[in-house]
């Protein structure tokens, strides 16, 4: 009860929005860096950087227009699980 | 957009800009004096201006002249003379220890002496790193940029009405109803380049961060890699002697290999080695690029390397683009002018943010914010002012390298203790009207400084002295208006039909 309470709180919805924001921006900067599918290695490479800062302004809004923390984590969790995916089988191979 | 969404996005726009206000502050405003370091460095050392203008330069007599002076090491750089300096500067910046500066005089090649004072580089290296330790500090301001961009982000969406806002100005209204006019005529008129300067900025400040972040993807993490990938190999010392390639040979060679760019930096690296190399950077003179390389073996003259974002990706232009939009390395001094005068309405812009949510929440001069934001914010911009005359006073005492030891420990002096004015002097309106004269009364005692020891007195100098004393001069003005316009109390409630039809909320 309180452990739900916590998620669903404005502070939990703000950590999402923050340090969620963040490590959702890593999981998607690899996965795009190695998915785009245009120019040479280093545009690969510019291409994440610049998406980079691209993802972590969208998560962060995503997360914090959220109605309250568990959807603030929800979304987190919908871009970093794929991402997190698509890095650790594109890594690994 | 729903009431709720506009509401959520005015409450982080608030919270972002409050919780990162002070700090971006700090970067902003030591960002003008930054942005001009290299005009600052020529004006602060009168030295420099009595240099012949000669901009010739002669690579090989040069690292000749270096090696007669004592100046040997395996890795160094070179940075020949430009627009502005009439010198030729070789540095060697060790991974750890001290690093060694020289400066040679173009045309006769004799070795000049440093400046003594490190006026330009002491609010450089406060705008790029808050002094503090490599590289947390730059990783906090690029945090610091990434906030401003997540506060221009929500201001731009909860400001709707912003045809009417970008001329709506209301001095004779409320304090409330003037601060928020005030925030958004000067969020709205430095918007573009408030952007660019953000932007550029977060990336510059945070490229630290995403490298390993890009290395893990691209390059199995190794970072050197990446790095080489992009900027060209390190050299790899072999310990085989080998005769050095005629480097001015190599200088034309790479006139030709990097066209319409001018060369701003040489890098040497083990001449006189086998695995030797010598690195050209340079500016693009079309395109908005900074990092055009080509890398020669100093054995062979061989191209090892050729680094040009030109024709490249879009991403890669972005990236290239990104310190030449930053520091305005492209267009003339005007562009400058446009850029510092953005950057201060910026400044204003964190300043009238700050003293809005403290308004609106019923916090006076008795909130520890509102003393902090007075203290911290008008004690840096009393200090940098306090810096352009001590700089040139210090000569009088003839310290030598010592000055900018003294400069660093003004800097941290004046700035603490006009930190802490705030918390003994209660009136705020009155302690901000203090620190208007002050600044404006210690910019021009640096023209009455600078004309008594020097001889440089405004209607005598020309070039990029009088251009450094014209800008001392308006920002001098600029804040004496600000004296003349800024009220000396609170503006009692105001409830009136136009505050009311205009939507604004009511003080």
């Amino acid at each position: 009860m309180f452990f739900s309470q916590m998620i669903k709180s404005t502070g939990s919805r703000n950590t999402a929005a923050i340090l969620g924001s963040f490590l959702a921006t890593v999981a998607l900067t690899i996965a795009i860096t190695l998915l785009w599918p245009f120019g040479d290695l280093v545009e690969q490479v510019f291409a994440g950087g610049t998406f980079f800062f691209i993802f972590w302004a969208a998560v962060f809004y995503w997360a914090i227009l959220a109605t309250d923390g568990t959807k603030a984590w929800g979304r987190v969790f919908i871009l970093l699980i794929p991402a997190l995916v698509i890095d650790i089988i594109s890594l690994a191979s | 957009m729903k009431q709720q969404t506009h509401k959520r996005l005015y409450d982080t726009h608030a919270w972002v800009g409050i919780i990162s206000g002070i700090l971006l502050f700090i970067v902003t405003f030591s960002g003008i004096p930054a942005m001009f370091e290299h005009e600052l460095s020529y004006w602060q050392y009168p030295a420099f201006g009595e240099i012949p203008e000669d901009k010739s330069f002669d690579l090989q007599r040069t690292i000749d002249t270096a090696n007669t002076i004592g100046f040997n090491y395996d890795e160094y750089f070179i940075q020949p003379p430009d627009e502005v300096n009439n010198h030729i500067m070789i540095g060697h910046f060790p991974e750890e220890g001290e690093f060694d500066i020289r400066y040679l005089k173009t045309g006769s090649y004799e070795e000049l002496e440093a400046s003594p004072s490190e006026l330009g580089h002491i609010l450089t290296f406060l705008h790029t790193d808050l002094y503090l330790p490599r590289p947390y500090g730059r990783y906090l301001v690029g945090l610091a940029g990434m906030a401003m961009l997540l506060a221009i982000i929500a201001g731009i969406l909860i400001h709707v009405k912003w045809r009417k806002e970008f001329v709506m100005l209301r001095p004779k209204r409320s304090w409330r109803l003037l601060l928020t006019d005030q925030h958004k005529l000067l969020g709205l008129w430095s918007l573009p380049f408030t952007f660019i300067l953000a932007f550029t900025g977060t990336i510059l400040g945070l490229l630290g961060i995403i490298t390993p972040i890009l290395a893990l993807a691209a390059f199995d993490g190794d970072v050197k890699k990446a790095t080489e990938t992009v900027l060209g190999p390190s050299a790899t010392i072999t310990g085989v002697a080998a005769p050095v390639y005629p480097l001015n040979d190599l200088m034309k060679k790479a006139y030709i290999d990097l066209p319409d760019a001018d060369i701003k930096f040489i890098q040497i690296e083990g001449a006189g080695d086998k695995g030797g190399q010598v690195k050209f950077s340079a500016y693009h003179n079309k395109h908005l690029s900074n990092v055009e390389t080509v890398t020669y073996s100093t054995a062979s003259g061989e191209t090892i390397h050729e680094g040009s974002f030109i024709g490249k990706g879009p991403f890669q232009r972005i990236f290239a683009a990104v310190t030449p939009l930053h520091y305005v390395l492209f267009g003339s001094v005007w562009l400058k002018i446009c850029y510092a005068l953005a950057a201060l309405g910026t400044c204003g812009l964190i300043v009238t943010g700050n003293m809005l949510w403290l308004d609106r929440r019923g916090h006076g001069m008795k909130h520890i914010l509102s003393k902090l934001t007075l203290g911290i914010c008008g004690g840096l911009v009393i200090t940098t002012c306090a810096l352009f005359p001590a700089s040139q006073i210090l000569y009088v005492f003839k310290l030598g390298e010592e000055q900018h030891h003294v400069e660093e420990w003004l800097l941290w002096g004046i700035w603490g203790i006009t930190i802490l004015l705030p918390f003994i002097w209660k009136n705020g309106f009155q302690l901000t009207h203090w620190m208007l004269r002050t600044s404006a009364a210690l910019l021009l005692l640096t023209l009455i400084a600078d004309g008594l020891i020097n001889g440089r007195w405004i209607w005598l100098t020309s070039g990029w002295n009088f251009y450094i004393q014209a800008g001392l001069v308006f920002f001098a003005l600029l804040l004496i208006y600000l004296d003349i316009k800024m009220p000396d109390k609170k503006k009692e409630k105001f409830i009136g039909r136009e505050s009311s039809a205009a939507g604004e909320p009511i003080v």
